[in-house]
């Protein structure tokens, strides 16, 4: 072997190896992420990846699902061609067809759909990923219909909810300051990896952590200096009793409630019914854990908390856990103060940029006006007050329903049958539609039941603009060309806009014209300029938050105060909601004798994100199997050993996976990651366990039975 | 320069991220079984405590796969101490993974040897070995001599320092 060909072997850029190094950025997990990515490229192929050294997000780092990047850009599964079915929906026979001829077909079936029902019956859905959202939303709206709705549905908007209820926007920690760190369902070791880092760093540093969790995790072993482990979902009697040890012993900031908070008589009369008689048994958490944790707060001043997209919310009363945790912020005078909780504005798709952008001009401004309510609107009121899109939570059943009006065509990018509770209610709705077009890189289980399937290329191939936290921001460039036909979903609006010739002059101007006029303009910077960056620049200035100014201001609260009672609660009795944080039981009412265990999903584990890498091939083989965690001492009452088969049935169905005993979990709970085609947990769950605040699916809290497989 | 990959157990959460970028180094083709040179795992023991790993070749200083090999295909790098190969010679005996007392050494379809080989390729490159440059949470460092030392001295006053607590604490009377 000559020593070029060792270089070559060992992926070496430079001349000599014709290995070049090209920066994109990582579209795997959240926006709150996307990491910097160095692809090496060799004869337009990418060869090898790692990260991006002075990238904001992971300064060299990467994660283990990131790493999946190139494989999964050339997983054997990618649609590289519009597709027709030519088969049963769901069979998966498709006949290549032009983008032509399949802009033709859903412009026919849209207006036809239209014209019949109503713009209202045809549903724009965005699964994972988010950076084209604002405009598919503009594009349903152009198109008349008020039914733009996403996977958000079920991710982070309920804790976005607790936020602008509370506090009328979104907040984040201040850790850099704190004195105690609240990790409540916190695990940065397998989300937001970067957290995990700086989270050591600052435990060496002194700062103290309290961790509350359902499962023992890295967080726990690694950083607790008390660790209460509740129930599942028994989140907000937790926090309710904490808070009323605080309040009992007067370690709270009165002044600051006086002047900031609203509500606080009646909810610390509220908490006090959760004490020293009763707590162990709603939460399991033991009654000096809780007074424990009380006396850590009040020792350890300048407190903050993670923000926590799912755990918490994934539950029937989910929305109101969130309000219960943060309440703990508002009583020690926690938030709108250094080492506390500032208030965080996503300016630019979830990001908190730290910059104004006119993100909400263009995704409102065409909003149809005497349109019908979004689906979901009538079910959950809080939802449509806040939110104002469809709460996908209901699709699958206003489709079977028909009720209050019919839906006839869905038109997605990214549509995942499989996140939805009881998935297998979900694909049959789509059976039902008259029209069904996804798009997505690969031919997943829900592709399979469209009537057209548009290719989309991944991240690597197409360039968006992307802001970081602090003011940063770069606009990516193709690294290699588009797989077969593939485009990129904003190519793929614009183009069918065009095609359509929708009313929308704006829209139909595109991707770069709307980052541009409603986004860069406002910084005097240029597209063209941006994507000369190499790495994310600064592209405005930041200040840091100053204590008490958004209080001192007024929040966007009904009363301009941080609210322990929502004020747009009790402004609507008609909704039957609690104003208060109010703590109901979160398990659904399935036989407890016959369903005896509590089925929990949706909990990270590092070599997967959803669905979306279980068909990677090396993310796979860290973990071949779907396993599920039970409890050692129910493995021993099962007779059922490492690797042994298990059956986890529900009033659904039933579906096998492995079993690994562990004591990370309590007794009665089985934790199961989803998302898996052979062994899919959300065909478990039930469609209706849902949190009537937020709409958010009880992903986290279901009855269960479970039985070896003879 | 001598060179150390160094484990911190306390840093690393088994979230296989460096067994991963091991793959995608070196292409290893995990579809038809093949398995990469660096892996990770937990342990939990008997009282739910959990411990985190991540395990590739130890490049021992008195490595006992060089001595194992009839062939001479394994050498200790004279300049950066890391065990390296080249297997134009292996007969496949695999002597050296019965000497190695981690069983690291590993066979290809050829029937020959691979294990980790520290990316020595593309440390000469100035650039660090794959595993180490992607680690999220700092587990996996490269270290100099220098550093080693003073990483072990670290160490290893710590260790006297827990010991010391837990003596204090033990009632002996």
């Amino acid at each position: 072997m000559t020593d070029l060909d060792r270089k070559i072997k060992a992926k070496i850029p430079g001349p000599d190896t014709g290995i070049e190094i090209r920066h994109t950025l990582c579209d795997i997990c959240s926006p709150g992420m996307h990491c910097g990515i160095n692809a090496y490229i060799r004869d337009g192929k990418v060869i090898k990846i790692e990260g991006t050294d002075g990238h904001p997000s992971n300064d060299g780092k990467l994660c283990t699902k990131g790493l999946s990047n190139r494989q999964y850009i050339y997983r054997k599964d990618r649609v590289k061609t519009p597709l027709l079915r030519t088969g049963p929906r769901g069979e998966g026979k498709f006949e290549p067809i032009s983008w032509e001829d399949a802009y033709t077909k859903i412009a026919e079936n849209l207006n036809q759909a239209k014209e019949r029902y109503g713009a209202e019956s045809v549903v724009f859905y965005s699964g994972y990923s988010k950076w084209y959202r604002q405009m598919l939303r503009r594009f349903a709206y152009a198109f008349g219909s008020p039914n733009y709705g996403c996977e958000s549905s079920a991710c982070y908007t309920a804790a976005f909810m607790a936020w602008k209820t509370a506090a009328g926007d979104q907040g984040g920690p201040d850790m850099d300051h704190s004195d105690l760190f609240l990790g409540w369902a916190f695990n940065p070791f397998y989300s937001s990896y970067r957290g995990a880092e700086y989270a050591m760093k600052r435990k060496e540093e002194g700062l103290k952590f309290l961790i509350v969790d359902t499962r023992k995790t890295p967080a726990s072993e690694k950083l607790a200096d008390l660790f209460l482990q509740p129930r599942s979902g028994t989140d907000g009697a937790l926090a309710h009793a904490i808070a009323n040890v605080l309040i009992k012993n007067g370690w709270i900031d009165l002044p600051y409630i006086r002047k900031y908070v609203y509500g606080f008589d009646e909810y610390a009369e509220y908490v006090s019914h959760f004490h020293e008689n009763n707590i162990e048994e709603i939460t399991g958490v033991p009654y000096h854990k809780v007074a424990a944790a009380a006396k850590l707060i009040h020792d350890n001043p300048r407190m903050s908390c993670n923000e926590s997209s799912a755990p918490l919310c994934h539950h029937r009363n989910g929305f109101q856990n969130y309000r219960a945790v943060m309440a703990l912020l508002a009583i020690t005078g926690n938030f709108d103060r250094k080492g506390g909780q500032f208030l965080t504005p996503h300016s630019y798709m979830h990001v908190p940029c730290g910059f104004k952008t006119r993100e909400e001009e263009y995704q409102y401004e065409t909003c149809p006006k005497h349109a019908k309510l979004p689906v979901g609107a009538e079910r959950f009121p809080l939802w449509q007050y806040l939110e104002g899109e469809m709460q996908a939570m209901d699709l699958s059943r206003q489709i079977l329903e028909k009720k209050p009006y019919p839906i006839k065509a869905v038109f997605a990018l990214g549509f995942n049958a499989r996140m939805f509770p009881d998935s297998g209610k979900m694909l049959h709705a789509l059976t039902e539609l008259d029209f069904f077009v996804d798009t997505d890189l690969f031919l997943t289980d829900t592709a399979r039941y469209a009537d057209l399937v548009l290719p989309a290329c991944s991240s690597f191939e197409r360039g968006e603009f992307k802001p970081y936290p602090g003011g940063l921001a770069w606009y990516t460039s193709p690294v290699m060309e588009p797989l077969g036909e593939s485009k990129s979903d904003v190519q793929i609006l614009t183009e069918l806009a065009n095609y359509m010739d929708l009313p929308d002059e704006q829209l139909k101007e595109g991707y770069e014209s709307f980052i541009q006029k409603y986004i860069l303009d406002d910084y005097n910077i240029r597209t063209e300029k941006l994507k000369e960056a190499s790495l994310p620049v600064k592209i405005a200035e930041v200040s840091p938050p100053a204590d008490y100014a958004s209080l001192d201001n007024g929040l966007l609260t009904p009363t301009g105060k941080f609210e322990l009672k929502s004020k747009i609660i009790e402004d609507h009795p008609e909704w039957g909601l609690d104003a208060l944080p109010t703590y109901l039981s979160p398990l659904d009412d399935a036989d407890r004798e016959a369903y005896p265990f509590t089925l929990t999903s949706g909990s990270r584990i590092p070599n997967a994100l959803h669905s979306r890498i279980h068909a990677v091939p090396n993310n796979r083989s860290l973990r071949p199997y779907p396993t599920a965690d039970m409890n050692r001492t129910d493995c021993e009452r099962l007779a059922v050993t490492e690797g042994d088969d298990i059956i986890i049935s529900t009033l659904r169905g039933s579906i096998t996976v492995k079993v690994h005993p562990t004591s990370t979990v309590p007794e009665k709970l089985v934790n199961l990651y989803h998302g898996y085609t052979e062994a899919d947990v959300n065909s478990l769950m039930d469609a209706d366990h849902l949190d009537p605040y937020s709409g958010f699916p009880a992903y986290r809290s279901t009855r269960c039975a479970v039985t070896r497989r003879a | 320069m001598k060179k150390y990959l160094y484990f911190d157990k306390l840093k690393c959460s088994a979230c296989g991220a460096c067994a991963l970028a091991c793959m995608d180094q070196n292409d290893i083709d995990t579809e038809a079984g093949q398995q990469p040179f660096r892996h990770t795992f937990t342990l939990e023991d008997k009282a739910g405590s959990l411990s985190f790993y991540s395990v590739s070749c130890m490049h021992c200083a008195d490595a006992p796969c060089v001595i194992g090999c009839p062939c001479g295909c394994l050498t200790k790098d004279a300049e950066t101490g890391f065990t390296l190969y080249n297997t134009s010679n292996c007969i496949g005996c695999h002597s050296c993974a019965m000497a190695c007392p981690y069983g690291i050494p590993s066979f290809g379809e050829d029937g020959k040897m691979k294990k980790c080989d520290a990316c020595i390729e593309r440390q000469k490159a100035g650039m660090l070995p794959a595993c180490i440059k992607v680690c999220p949470t700092g587990a996996l460092t490269l270290l100099t001599e220098e550093e080693f030392v003073k990483r072990q001295e670290k160490e290893r006053a710590k260790k006297a320092e827990e010991m010391l607590r837990e003596y204090s604490k033990t009632d002996y009377r």
